[in-house]
């Protein structure tokens, strides 16, 4: 069969951002927002942009019986008058057109939405038939199963799609993390953190298997580093202090210290550690900013968030250590030496690093104390946090390691199965066998 | 969106990007797919400066029975390279070796985005060009030239996937077209039919510039049904292009949007499926709603203003 | 609404209303079980005489009653492959929500495309009057649906032909 060679597809929708390419390359070929513009039907009724569902779905009050001449009036168009990602950022200013996000909190909301965005995603940026290509979908941990069925009733009723998998996104972080030369056995055991820009989550996983009970969400991720720079920049009434520039500050200047302290002691006797990072503020105005203590300030409050944050006090390490203790208890020993780092707000130098000396830190306190109190000799404990250079995209690089493999396919349920058991099937995909 | 892209956005958006004055040359490698089993591979094998793309078409064979090779050594000229291993055609692009003007740089990522597209322009080209020297001929010879004459030109046959294929033909007073549509799935196939219905019915309706278009669900047109390998039980949908739309000026139009029917066809057919599934979903909630009015509103407890509750305890 | 719609409706809702009277019935069969008698067949003492309501050849109604459960199964118009296809995605559509529908079976009885198990656990839960109410208005709107989707399927056919040829 001549499309088994086609590369799968291996797209990761987020809350946020959608992330689309082809199995087998190393970073996503599209990276847009998760986001559709639609046309707004008439201003007549005036309600807002839930009528950015079809014509039909707009009738005053939702009324059933009045949406019946409404389809021969027009000819049923509007339901291709649509934008996402960029596009549809930029087209939304204009009238006629209202923003949508299809996904909340990392699951569909809107299957409506969601069905036209994939139709879109496929065929005018993905290009491909998608009869002739297999599809690995990214899921958060927790997505109810009967999301996946709805996803599912879509992809093959709509799309026709070959084949699909849908995948948990801190499996897929788990397997990008292969990569990393300190791994050594690719097991699916393993703590993830994922922080992305509105949440970071830690998620504890055994064989393959999300531990739910144990996950722990952190509300401090990317969004909140950027607007403490921001805070910061506009303490010292810098010229410009935009969240574009916040943004670009925390990416390229900012790092995780050691120690505060000894950090700022440093930077007082170091006076090049202070840099100037240059704005370009369009039409040929350039201003200088400067760039002092939120070099390492910003991303001190994953590990101190009483800095930036007065309603959630718990550090990170903290976080991991709890999550990983509420697991069960055969499975720790992994979990601690598996901490594997993915998305975008991991990204900081040394991040690593100190996270795994203060967890280190953490348990060997503990132990000390078990120590003393029992009096027993204890053989102590592994803790070890990978980073690579997938972390960015790790979700999605694992999807794309995973889908590029030959036994991929075996894997996925193809749209005979679907005909056969019906939608049903996709509750169950079988984990892939760790080569 | 109604029509379909001709280019790929992919590679325009790459290529835009590594050709903007102030980037760092930097590695890529990136398997890109197209409509019709068509795979790209973008990559920077030597130097970071130096860009091969290169197209992997099912049917390259059949192309270049048609002229492909010369057809593409004709647009993309000094650019040509050996093939890459496992690829039909390569073309490299040095990034320091680039046109100077903005414009001309344009057309290049333009030029290079529609690979595939004139890889498959070559039967078109080809067909066009019988069709110039046959329309001659019989004007030489004062032919009629409404009188339809069996043309001793080739069908041209390509097997652009793998269970469809197009067939080109020439004759003095036209160039036919004929796609053969096979449906994996019987929704497909029903909604396929009233599509293809109105395709053949537009022209009468409404646009009588539009080419003829007819369509068959079992016989094979008999332009093709001596060619081996034209099976019976498949659709047949016949373009018959006029000279009007052959003109020389939209030629070059008419070819890609003639290529693209197939994926554009099979695009609305997906997408009238969804529009389907939002009515759905929305008749689903109505009925719901019809159905928890049924549902007795719980009675809310009365409470006396100090909180008490009635009742027997 | 078409003239002999409204009297096959009308005789639809009276017929429900008199077959929906339901009480509680343990099984005689299986001791400590309470199962839809309708659907276990297993007592033919109180399985109730079946009700054919039909309207024309491709419209009917079928009704099963018996003391604790009643069954409905609609056959829905399909005058051609279109309508035929159209009925059976919906259907099928609606069968894979059937978990919030409470009266919908999950597979039809042979011969008919849609069915709905009432039994005395859900008279007792909702209103008599409006679950008929429920019934006819899904009968009623299912159609409409269904012309409606045709005339849609149409209508961006000869859209989408017209958007193609007239590029060309």
């Amino acid at each position: 069969m001549s499309h088994l060679t086609t590369p799968a597809v291996v797209m990761g929708i987020g809350t946020g951002l959608t992330k689309l390419g082809f199995a087998g390359n190393d970073s996503p070929s599209f990276i847009f927002p998760t986001a559709i513009a639609t046309r707004t039907t008439g201003a007549a009724s005036g309600r807002p942009p839930p009528a950015a569902k079809p014509a039909f779905l707009s009738g005053p009050g939702g009324n059933s019986s009045s949406s019946g001449g409404n389809l021969a009036s027009k000819r049923g168009t509007e339901d291709l008058d649509f934008y996402i990602g960029h596009e549809a950022i930029d087209v939304s200013n204009t009238p006629g057109y209202g923003l949508n996000y299809p996904i909340r909190h990392g699951q569909i909301e809107n299957w409506d939405l969601m069905e036209r965005f994939w139709e879109n995603s496929i065929f005018k940026y993905l290009r491909c038939e998608p009869e002739d290509h297999y599809f690995l979908l990214t899921e958060p941990p927790l997505n109810p199963p009967e999301n996946r069925e709805m996803t599912a009733e879509i992809m093959f009723e709509t799309f026709n799609c070959a084949g699909l998998y849908i995948a948990v996104q801190a499996v897929l972080a788990l397997a990008a993390s292969w990569t990393s030369s300190k791994v050594q056995d690719r097991s699916l055991t393993g703590t993830v953190i994922d922080s992305g820009d509105g949440v970071t989550h830690v998620i504890p996983v055994a064989e393959g298997y999300v531990i739910a009970s144990a996950i722990k969400n952190i509300p401090i991720a990317g969004r909140d580093i950027t607007y403490f720079v921001q805070s910061l920049l506009r303490d010292r009434n810098e010229k410009d202090s935009s969240l574009r520039t916040a943004e670009k500050i925390k990416e390229e200047y900012c790092y995780v210290c050691p120690d505060i302290v000894k950090e700022f002691n440093r930077f007082d006797r170091e006076p090049e550690r202070f840099q100037k990072y240059l704005v370009d503020q369009g039409l040929g105005r350039k201003v200088s900013v400067d760039v002092g203590y939120e070099r390492f300030l910003a991303p001190e409050i994953f590990f101190n968030p009483e800095i930036a944050s007065s309603d959630f006090l718990t550090p990170l390490p903290e976080v991991v250590d709890t999550v990983i203790q509420a697991t069960p208890i055969d499975v720790r020993r992994g979990l601690y030496k598996n901490i594997v780092l993915s998305g975008g707000s991991t990204m900081f130098r040394d991040f690593g690093r100190r996270l795994q000396r203060d967890i280190k830190h953490l348990v060997d306190t503990r132990i000390h104390r078990s120590e003393e109190l029992s009096g027993a000799r204890s053989g102590g404990l592994d803790v070890q946090v990978i980073s690579h250079k997938k972390q960015r995209n790790a979700v999605w690089f694992g999807g794309s390691l995973l889908a590029q493999t030959a036994e991929f396919k075996g894997y996925c349920h193809t749209k005979k199965d679907y005909d056969e058991y019906g939608p049903g099937i996709v509750r169950q995909f079988s984990l892939f066998n760790v080569p | 969106m109604l029509l379909l892209q001709y280019h790929n956005i992919l590679i325009q958006s790459i290529l835009q990007e590594r050709f903007a004055p102030d980037t760092q040359p930097a590695n890529i490698d990136q398997v890109i797919s197209d409509f019709d089993n068509v795979t790209y591979h973008v990559s920077t094998p030597e130097s970071k400066t130096k860009i091969l793309i290169s197209l992997s078409i099912r049917c390259f064979k059949d192309l270049e029975k048609y002229g492909a090779t010369a057809l593409l050594k004709r647009e993309y000229g000094e650019y040509v390279v050996q093939p890459e291993n496992g690829y039909d055609f390569s073309i490299v692009v040095d990034l320091e070796n680039l046109p100077s003007s903005q414009e001309e740089k344009e057309l290049l990522i333009q030029k290079i985005a529609l690979l595939k597209r004139n890889a498959m322009a070559a039967p078109f080209e080809k067909a066009f060009g019988q069709f110039d020297e046959l329309a001659a001929e019989a004007a030489k010879n004062s032919l009629d030239l409404s009188v339809p004459e069996d043309s001793g030109a080739e069908v041209m046959a390509v097997h652009y996937r793998e269970e469809e294929s197009f067939f080109i033909r020439a004759s003095h007073d036209r160039v036919t077209v004929i796609f053969s549509i096979l449906f994996r799935e019987d929704t497909d196939r029903v909604f396929g039919k009233v599509f293809l219905q109105e395709f053949v019915d537009a022209r009468r309706r409404s646009i009588q510039n539009a080419p003829q278009v007819l369509y068959s669900s079992k016989e094979p047109p008999l332009e093709i049904r001596n060619i081996a390998g034209v099976k019976e039980d498949v659709g047949y949908v016949t373009f018959v292009l006029f000279p009007r739309h052959i003109s020389r000026d939209r030629r070059e139009g008419c070819i890609s949007h003639i290529q693209i029917f197939r994926d554009y066809f099979h695009y609305h057919i997906k997408c009238s499926k969804a529009y389907m599934h939002s009515r759905m979903r929305f008749r689903v909630a109505e009925f719901l709603k019809v159905l928890n009015r049924a549902k007795p509103e719980a009675v809310e407890e009365k409470k006396t203003a100090s909180g008490r509750r009635f009742g027997a305890r | 609404m078409s003239q002999s719609l409204r009297p096959y409706l009308d005789c639809v809702r009276s017929s429900l209303t008199a077959a929906i009277c339901l009480e509680n019935f343990s099984s005689q069969v299986v001791e400590r079980h309470n199962r839809p008698e309708v659907e276990a067949m297993s007592s033919p003492e109180v399985i109730l005489n079946p009700l054919h309501i039909s309207r024309n050849e491709n419209e009917k109604v079928l009704i099963e009653s018996s003391i604790n459960s009643i069954r409905i199964s609609i056959k829905i118009k399909q005058a051609d492959e279109i309508e035929h296809l159209l009925v059976h995605k919906f259907t099928r559509f609606l069968t894979g929500r059937a978990e919030a529908f409470m009266i919908l079976r999950r597979k039809p009885v042979k011969d008919y495309d849609i069915s709905f198990l009432i039994t005395n656990f859900h008279t007792e839960q909702m209103l008599k009057h409006k679950l008929v109410d429920f019934i006819i208005e899904f009968m009623e709107e299912v159609d409409k649906e269904i012309s409606e989707m045709k005339l849609f399927l149409n209508a961006r056919a000869r859209f989408v032909a017209e958007a193609f040829l007239t590029n060309v």
